[in-house]
């Protein structure tokens, strides 16, 4: 520090002055973060970081820091979906590709899993918002996005049956028996499958249960205009949206 | 009423906008290239310089005296003959008379003899033809006479290829395993490049021509730019032309650098210095057509990108001007009004060095 200071006064006292003020910031960081509890800020922004290096450990030991510190549906809100926000816009962008896309998505669910039993303990696990059904319509085979509905969906309090990706269209209007849910979320990526997801809709009709169940529309092809063709009761866009409208629909 | 001009869409409709409404579109494309790529807009006399090429009354346009360039014509040699769909004329004619008609009618100068397939893997079984075909042509003609091929890393994965797709070993969440995929392809890739190279080049080829490299993301940009560094190594004086896909590599494999710096995410600006260290001659700079948007637009956005790239560049740059890029619409056999306006701007504000 002396050192520095001694060649940044020879220099240029503005830089000088710069650094030696940063330096006082950088230490009052420092203490503020050793004595004191750290910021909700602060917390999301390391666990959103971490989802933005698409490094798995780095996400796991930010979790494991943050950890107690915040409700853990906040946790997952403002800092882990956060930073996997962030992804998407660095791959719009050309900063980002596939392959960190898919390495962001799996370390966020290890942060997640590792969120899984606050989840269930802390608020909203004990009044359960309503049961919702989550699946890829058969044929397509992508889940990262609609796995993140289902991650989002569970930690503001809803009850969630994620059964997987290239779901048969039966195995739906089973599930749904099953769990006596109250809303299904069909996901699919590509303007082939789309149908599917009409499929599914077609068939709880033929089984009488469309009216006892709020349908969910998602997925890169799908619109607003696409959920009211097929006739979804909503569509949403990406997976906060999800949590808005399944709210609005079932609460 | 204001008057309006005539242009196109980027799929080759036709349409009529204002000058004011066509300087805004040549404004948001090159704000598009200058935000993505973080390189500078085109000022503003550059801006109406290219309103000015836009709304010319001519149905076609050309370069003022004294800035005339290079054109060459990729795989010319089958254009004549070919007439699949692939805006050949049909008109029956051998690879060596498709190449002649183009150095002695219609002014090419330099040329490619390239496979009807126009891979460079497909190539590896007919290697004696081409060497043949070579010969003849060297044989016959003036101009600089190259090889050219796409390096279509896309042919090394199933079910085309033996290395397992990395596509769908991504879609199960193998990353390194599909990132190792694509590094085998590459590797092997390269040996096949250079091996065809090798044998061309036996046969008196003048150089080669790396066509679309990036095609298929980083480990087709990987595969040219160390086939180009083996190949320049090898024969010294040998013609070199490494022209890309697009504006953009795409990180299929995400982590793959050449001499140390990560190939994904690269703009032309950054891709020809790459291409530069590895030995290339020239470079061809690449920006794709959006047929959603006017050829304003895609004029704005593709003399943005290719202006960066030779300021950037110590080598020529001879951009690709065609079907779908340099702001040129998505057509098989586009528009001449489109096309010679596309050219025009490329050269008199981009100022690239051949087309």
């Amino acid at each position: 520090m002396g050192k520095r200071w001694g060649i940044c006064l020879s220099a240029s006292a503005p830089t000088t002055l710069s650094i030696f003020y940063k330096s006082l910031w950088d230490c009052h960081r420092i203490v503020f973060k050793g004595g004191f509890k750290t910021t909700n800020e602060e917390l999301f922004k390391t666990l959103s970081d971490a989802v933005v290096s698409c490094k798995k450990d780095n996400v796991i030991a930010a979790v494991e820091k943050a950890k107690g510190q915040a409700p853990a549906v906040e946790l997952i809100d403002n800092g882990l979906a956060a930073g996997m926000n962030e992804v998407g816009v660095l791959f719009e962008r050309g900063k980002l590709f596939l392959p960190h896309v898919m390495m962001a998505a799996d370390a966020m669910s290890a942060g997640v899993e590792m969120l899984q039993d606050e989840l269930a303990s802390g608020e909203g696990a004990s009044t359960k918002l309503g049961v919702i059904v989550n699946g890829t319509v058969e044929g397509d085979v992508h889940d990262i996005g609609k796995a993140i509905v289902s991650t989002m969906l569970q930690a503001a309090g809803f009850e969630v049956h994620d059964i997987g990706r290239d779901v048969p269209v039966q195995n739906f209007i089973d599930k749904i028996k099953e769990t006596n849910a109250d809303m299904v979320g069909l996901s699919a990526l590509m303007t082939t499958t789309l149908q599917g997801q009409k499929e599914v809709i077609e068939l709880l009709k033929e089984n009488g249960m469309r009216d006892s169940i709020k349908v969910m529309v998602g997925g890169a092809p799908a619109t607003d205009a696409w959920a009211k063709k097929c006739g979804a009761d909503c569509y949403a866009e990406n997976a906060s949206e999800a949590v808005a409208k399944a709210k609005e629909l079932l609460l | 009423m204001a008057t309006e001009y005539f242009l196109r869409m980027g799929d080759g409709q036709k349409i009529f906008m204002t000058k004011e409404d066509i300087l805004a579109d040549i404004e948001a494309g090159c704000a598009d290239a200058a935000d993505l790529g973080d390189i500078p807009a085109l000022s503003e006399d550059e801006m109406d310089h290219m309103l000015d090429i836009i709304t010319a009354p001519g149905r076609i346009v050309g370069v003022e005296p004294g800035l005339e360039v290079p054109v060459t014509h990729d795989i010319g040699a089958i254009r004549i003959d070919g007439d699949q769909g692939n805006s050949g004329v049909g008109i029956p004619a051998s690879r060596l008379v498709g190449s002649m008609v183009h150095e002695r009618a219609f002014g090419a100068d330099t040329m490619e003899l390239g496979h009807i397939d126009y891979s460079f893997k497909p190539v590896k079984p007919v290697i004696s033809q081409e060497q043949q075909t070579m010969e003849v042509c060297q044989q016959n003609m003036v101009i600089p006479m190259l090889y050219g091929a796409m390096p279509n890393m896309g042919l090394y994965y199933t079910p085309d290829g033996p290395f397992e797709n990395p596509g769908d070993l991504m879609k199960a969440f193998k990353i390194s395993e599909a990132q190792d995929s694509i590094q085998h392809a590459g590797d092997h890739g390269i040996r096949d490049m250079v091996w065809i190279m090798q044998k061309l080049q036996k046969v008196g080829s003048d150089g080669v021509n790396f066509d679309t490299i990036g095609a298929a993301g980083d480990g087709d940009m990987y595969a040219s730019l160390n086939a180009i560094e083996q190949l320049r190594k090898e024969f010294p004086n040998m013609y070199i032309n490494a022209g890309m896909a697009g504006e953009l590599v795409l990180g299929m494999h995400g982590d793959l650098e050449y001499d140390g710096t990560r190939l994904a995410g690269l703009w032309p600006h950054e891709q020809v210095l790459l291409a530069e260290k590895a030995g290339a001659n020239t470079f061809g700079p690449v920006c794709n057509t959006n047929t959603s948007k006017t050829s304003a637009w895609n004029m704005g956005r593709s003399v943005t990108f290719t202006k960066a790239a030779v300021e950037a560049s110590n080598i020529p740059c001879h951009a690709d001007m065609g079907m779908g890029v340099g702001g040129i619409p998505m057509l098989e056999t586009p528009p001449i009004d489109a096309v010679t306006r596309a050219s025009k701007a490329i050269v008199e504000i981009a100022g690239v060095d051949g087309i």
